[in-house]
């Protein structure tokens, strides 16, 4: 029981940083109807950038921990937006209306390219650092096993509330999001109606990297150590989280996160920590075989 | 770095120095954001934990951004020039990499002469290949080492030509092809190992288990849309790989196996002293033993195999089936309002492209001695795919100038393993940035009415 | 015109629903062989969505749809797309034209005879060996495919990509590449549009040519009056997805309720001359269009 409830903590911290990923996928795929193949890359950016902020904090003084962390929030999301922005940009803009799978390959191409290019500038070796959040409640302590429900677990979890709610806000409610969403249905007629679909394009894209951004910092904190190639297995399960919940779908990817999260936990702790991925992998081609709509998606036919 | 944040910022500048340097100046200060974090400091320690500190690297920031700025005027008074026969092209396009794409097709390059050239031309090309091919080992220069590039560069565009046939003709973006270069590669050391069984005997059997696998793996799947098809084939060369990882008793994991046979010359073996009442090759032909008899050997192996497969594509191309998988990469709904069962024709694409990949890998497997799961990652995918699409999909030809391209000259970075890895992505984004149907975009017909030349 | 021939397809009572949005509610009508049979009505009425139902593309929320072939009958709402197209012989072409664009003219007709070529080629094995046999299947099935393509003017232009032709010229071939399949009935979306009159008079009389010397049913949408009026044996009228009108073009172009669906209700209203001409088959374009995109409810 105990160990239950502590793999369902672990799972849902998990669950919110493949959550926070995965609506960077599911933002862009519903908009432009392509996966952003390098978006775990710049999930893997921002961790770096976090990385580095934090470093650099500390040789500046900085050390009343929730003040640093605010501060490299904000920095590795400005930051790692100029990325996306960039990526966009650069490999998937000029492609617009090209043949279908090109700006699928163009994101391939990025994607080795951003793993390389950090490999280069910061070196193969993994990163480690040091707690910075740390402490925790006890719970249930009993024979020999305790619950424990680390403040970390609670910050990731909180932030994570918070920016999603602020970001459903910001979709549902305001122009922005009601360009996106013209966006998503007709693009020629969103372009006719004067609304700057390539600057809403891109501040999908913007958006998207800053949450994904925010999962990278949670990333390091949470397991403390980072390399260049993070973003290659995190974005597939991030992936596999927005097309488990419906890809296009804000609280699909949430869900799928949460989800997803929760069955790599579980997994790991009461089948074979090997094949975790596998279980991850699994999901993903279950889904697409038998629900491609996911679970929150809405049926699609296809037009003919 | 520099030359890929060269284009950044939004909008082609019109003319007139002021605008070009404002220009210039907003893809400086874009450059100047993406390079401040990265590569301003560097992560420097020990792995202890302890001890990380930061490296200052202002050079390095200030050098980026003055190249881009640099850069940038230049491509800005480059395109100036090439804007007269944009204008003409009458296609003013809005973003900057297709100004970039029209000004490189109004540039003379190779695909671009090779594409506009009579037919007869093109023949002459693959002509001369293949008996450069041919004679490959036989040239003076050719020492050992080239002769091993030799054989990575026709495993290449073995594969190449295998997985042209899903991605080029049938349209299908298989981003998990390597997993049936694993299934030959795995077939051939357990069967050879297990049963004793000669290279050629296997080749057949690894195929087949190839093919088997693709039938198995596609059958499910290939109804999907192509980006979705993509990942799913993804998820698959990844569920192979970590199920050699970790199913030890069979393929004793990350270690690999090793030992595996090698070819023999219809039973002569190539060693320098062969065991007890055999015969090794050279012995039986009267040679002095050298170790390059058997990489030339395997040349000639790779190159047969090769050609196979190429003969083979150049042949169903223009059989019913191929002509299918052409149109079904053109249009599903089409095929199907013609009575064409799309997701047979898939999985026969499927299945040959998955079996050709396991004679691949069986080569692999015996021209290594030893296998392990390491060698087959997503990122052969990578470069089998970036060989088909940069060569253009479908064409044959295309896949050896890729072929070449790509691994050839990136073997000049061999040393500097990373920067290979840097040059092949930005390169993937380059092409399709460029020209997304590749080098050689151009189809011949598989059939015709009228004779060529005949005025229609 | 003889007494109508005995029915080729019969829909029953055919409702298509995509979420709340019912585009086809209750349609019955047959459509017989050797006859043209067109389906208007306004822009979102429901036509398109129809023929999707028929060949396979969308499976009907309700109802039935009957082909009724030489050898038996086929429930097309039960059978998936590809098969209606090789067991039940219906052929149809696209609204927004779907060519191969980058395989030449006479491969997209190579293509459309598919099963056959397929199974002169032993599936592949015997065409890989060179078998004689196939050679000559194949030799045949170009034959046809200069049939169609001496037809409808094509045969000039066969060895160049599809996707290069002029507008005009890929509706024919699309329509050509259907005739290949040598189908039983022809399903044709809104073959008129974006023709030019001499072009819209020719098609007048391939159609025609197909009806009487193939002796194969046509459906056909069009929104061009004149092409409906001139050609068609009988006409179904389509409105909101309900079907408000069947019979003869000249019966339904006096129904009241065609006038409504097409007009507005204001009927009392002084008419500009050229929509009134549209309607009476006069004019060029269809009236139709005027309406500007209709919201289905
Ligand atoms: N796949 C689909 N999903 C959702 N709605 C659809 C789909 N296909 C058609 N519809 C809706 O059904 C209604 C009827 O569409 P349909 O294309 O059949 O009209 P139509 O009569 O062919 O019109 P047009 O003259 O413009 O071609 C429209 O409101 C359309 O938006
Ligand atoms: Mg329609």
């Amino acid at each position: 029981m105990e160990y239950f409830l502590q793999q369902l903590i672990n799972g849902v911290t998990l669950g919110a940083i493949y959550g926070l990923i995965a609506i960077g996928y599911t933002m862009v795929y519903g908009i432009i109807g392509m996966i952003n193949f390098a978006h775990g890359e710049i999930f893997m950016i921002g961790a770096f950038i976090s990385f580095i902020a934090f470093l650099l904090l500390g040789a500046l003084g900085i050390t009343f921990v929730p003040l640093a962390l605010l501060l490299v929030l904000l920095l590795a999301m400005v930051f790692t937006s100029v990325y996306g922005w960039t990526v966009e940009r650069l490999a998937y803009r000029p492609l617009r209306g090209s043949f279908r799978l090109a700006p699928l390959i163009s994101a391939i191409g990025m994607s080795i390219f951003l793993q390389n290019y950090v490999q280069v500038l910061q070196g193969a070796r993994v990163k480690p650092l040091q707690p910075v959040v740390t402490g925790g409640f006890q719970m249930f302590k009993g024979d020999g096993f305790a619950v424990s429900f680390s403040y970390l677990q609670i910050v990731i979890i909180l932030v994570t509330v918070v920016l999603m709610a602020s970001f459903s806000l910001l979709i549902g409610r305001t122009a922005l999001g009601r360009a996106q969403r013209a966006c998503e249905q007709d693009r020629v007629m969103t372009a006719l109606l004067g609304i700057d679909v390539d600057r809403t394009i891109s501040t999908t894209f913007v958006m998207g990297a800053a949450l994904a951004a925010v999962a990278g910092l949670m990333f390091m904190l949470y397991y403390g150590v980072i390399d260049f190639y993070i973003g290659f297995l995190a974005g597939i399960k991030a992936f596999t989280a927005a097309v488990l919940g419906g890809i296009g779908s804000l609280p699909g990817a949430m869900l799928g996160g949460l989800l997803i999260g929760l069955i790599e936990t579980f997994w790991s702790a009461y089948f074979s920590i090997e094949y975790k991925d596998v279980a991850a992998y699994s999901i993903l081609v279950l889904v697409l075989i038998f629900r491609p709509t996911g679970l929150l998606g809405k049926p699609e036919i296809e037009k003919v | 770095m520099a030359a890929e944040t060269a284009d950044t910022p939004q909008h082609p500048p019109q003319d007139g120095i002021a605008a070009i340097l404002k220009d210039a100046g907003i893809a400086a200060l874009i450059s100047l954001a993406l390079a401040l974090p990265l590569f301003g400091f560097r992560i420097v320690g020990f792995g202890s934990g302890r001890g990380l500190a930061l490296e200052e690297r202002w050079d390095w920031v200030v050098t980026a951004v003055l190249a881009v700025f640099a850069g940038r005027i230049a491509l800005n008074l480059w395109l100036r020039r090439f804007r007269a026969v944009l204008a003409i092209g009458g296609r003013v396009g809005d973003g900057v990499g297709d100004k970039i794409g029209q000004a490189v097709a109004a540039a003379p390059r190779l695909g671009r002469i090779l594409q506009a050239a009579k037919p007869a031309f093109r023949i002459a090309v693959a002509g001369a290949l293949l008996a450069v091919a041919l004679a490959w080992p036989a040239f003076p220069f050719v020492d050992r080492y080239l002769l091993d590039l030799g054989v990575i560069v026709l495993t290449y565009v073995m594969l190449g030509w295998g997985l042209n046939i899903v991605v080029g003709l049938a349209g299908l973006l298989d981003l998990g092809y390597v997993a049936f270069y694993a299934v030959g590669a795995y077939s051939y050391a357990l069967l050879a190992l297990h049963f004793d069984l000669g290279f050629w005997e296997c080749l057949p059997l690894a195929g087949a288990f190839a093919a088997f696998f693709g039938i198995v793996l596609g059958f499910p799947v290939l109804r999907l849309r192509g980006d979705y098809l993509a990942i799913v084939t993804l998820g698959f060369g990844e569920i192979i790989r970590i199920i050699l990882i970790n199913w030890y008793p069979v393929t004793n994991g990350p270690n690999g196996i090793s030992g595996i046979p090698r070819p023999s010359f219809f039973g002569l073996p190539f060693a320098a002293d062969p065991p007890e009442g055999t015969v090794a090759f050279h012995q039986f032909f009267g040679l002095e033993y050298a170790s390059t008899q058997r990489i030339a050997f395997l040349y000639y192996v790779i190159l047969a195999l090769a050609l196979v497969t190429n003969l083979f594509t150049l042949r169903i191309r223009r059989l019913p089936v191929g002509r299918a998988w052409e149109a079904l990469r053109e249009d599903e709904i089409a095929c199907r309002s013609l009575g064409i069962n799309p997701r047979n024709t898939k999985l026969t694409a499927f299945a040959i492209g998955a079996m050709f990949a396991g004679f691949g890998g069986s080569f692999f497997a015996t021209r290594q001695g030893f296998i392990s799961p390491e060698s087959f990652s997503f990122i052969e995918s990578a470069i089998i795919l970036a060989i088909v699409v940069l060569g253009g999909m479908g064409s044959q030809l295309g896949v050896v100038l890729a072929a070449v391209l790509l691994i050839g000259v990136t073997e000049f970075f061999r040393e500097l393993e990373q920067f290979r890895m840097l040059a092949f992505g930005a390169g993937m984004v380059a092409i399709m940035v460029w020209r997304p149907r590749g080098l050689l975009a151009h189809r011949d017909p598989t059939i015709r009415l009228h004779a060529r030349g005949e005025k229609a | 015109m003889p007494a109508p021939d005995r029915p080729l397809l019969t829909v029953e009572h055919l409702t298509m629903r995509f979420g709340g949005l019912v585009a086809v509610h209750d349609v019955s009508f047959t459509a017989a062989g050797r006859r043209i049979t067109a389906i208007i009505g306004p822009n979102g009425a429901g036509k398109t969505t129809v023929f999707n139902c028929i060949t396979g593309f969308y499976s009907p929320t309700v109802g039935r749809i009957v082909l009724h072939g030489g050898r038996g009958d086929f429930l097309l709402e039960r059978m998936e797309g590809y098969l209606i197209a090789q067991k039940a012989r219906v052929a149809r072409t696209f609204q927004n034209i779907r060519l191969f664009p980058r395989m030449s003219v006479l491969e997209n007709l190579l293509v459309a005879q598919h099963n056959a070529l397929m199974r002169a080629s032993g599936m592949s094995v015997l065409g890989l060996l060179g078998a004689a046999g196939f050679r000559h299947a194949e030799r045949e099935a170009v034959d046809h495919a200069r049939y169609w393509l001496d037809r409808t003017a094509l045969a000039d232009v066969a060895d160049i990509d599809a996707g290069t032709l002029p507008y005009g010229a890929q509706r024919r071939l699309e329509i050509a590449r259907a005739m290949c399949t040598r189908p039983a009935l022809l399903c044709l979306d809104e073959p008129a549009a974006g023709l030019n009159h001499a072009e819209s008079r020719d098609l007048n009389h391939l159609l025609r040519f197909i009806r009487d010397e193939h002796e194969i049913g046509v459906l056909l949408i069009e929104h061009d009056m004149s092409v409906v009026m001139e050609i068609s044996d009988h006409v179904v009228v389509l409105d909101y997805g309900r079907k408000i009108a069947e019979g003869s073009p000249e019966a339904v172009r006096h129904s009241p309720d065609v006038i409504r669906a097409y007009l507005g209700e204001e009927e009392g209203e002084a008419l500009p001359p050229e929509v009134t001409a549209d309607l009476k088959g006069e004019g060029g374009a269809g009236a139709a269009h005027e309406r500007g995109p209709a919201e289905t409810q």
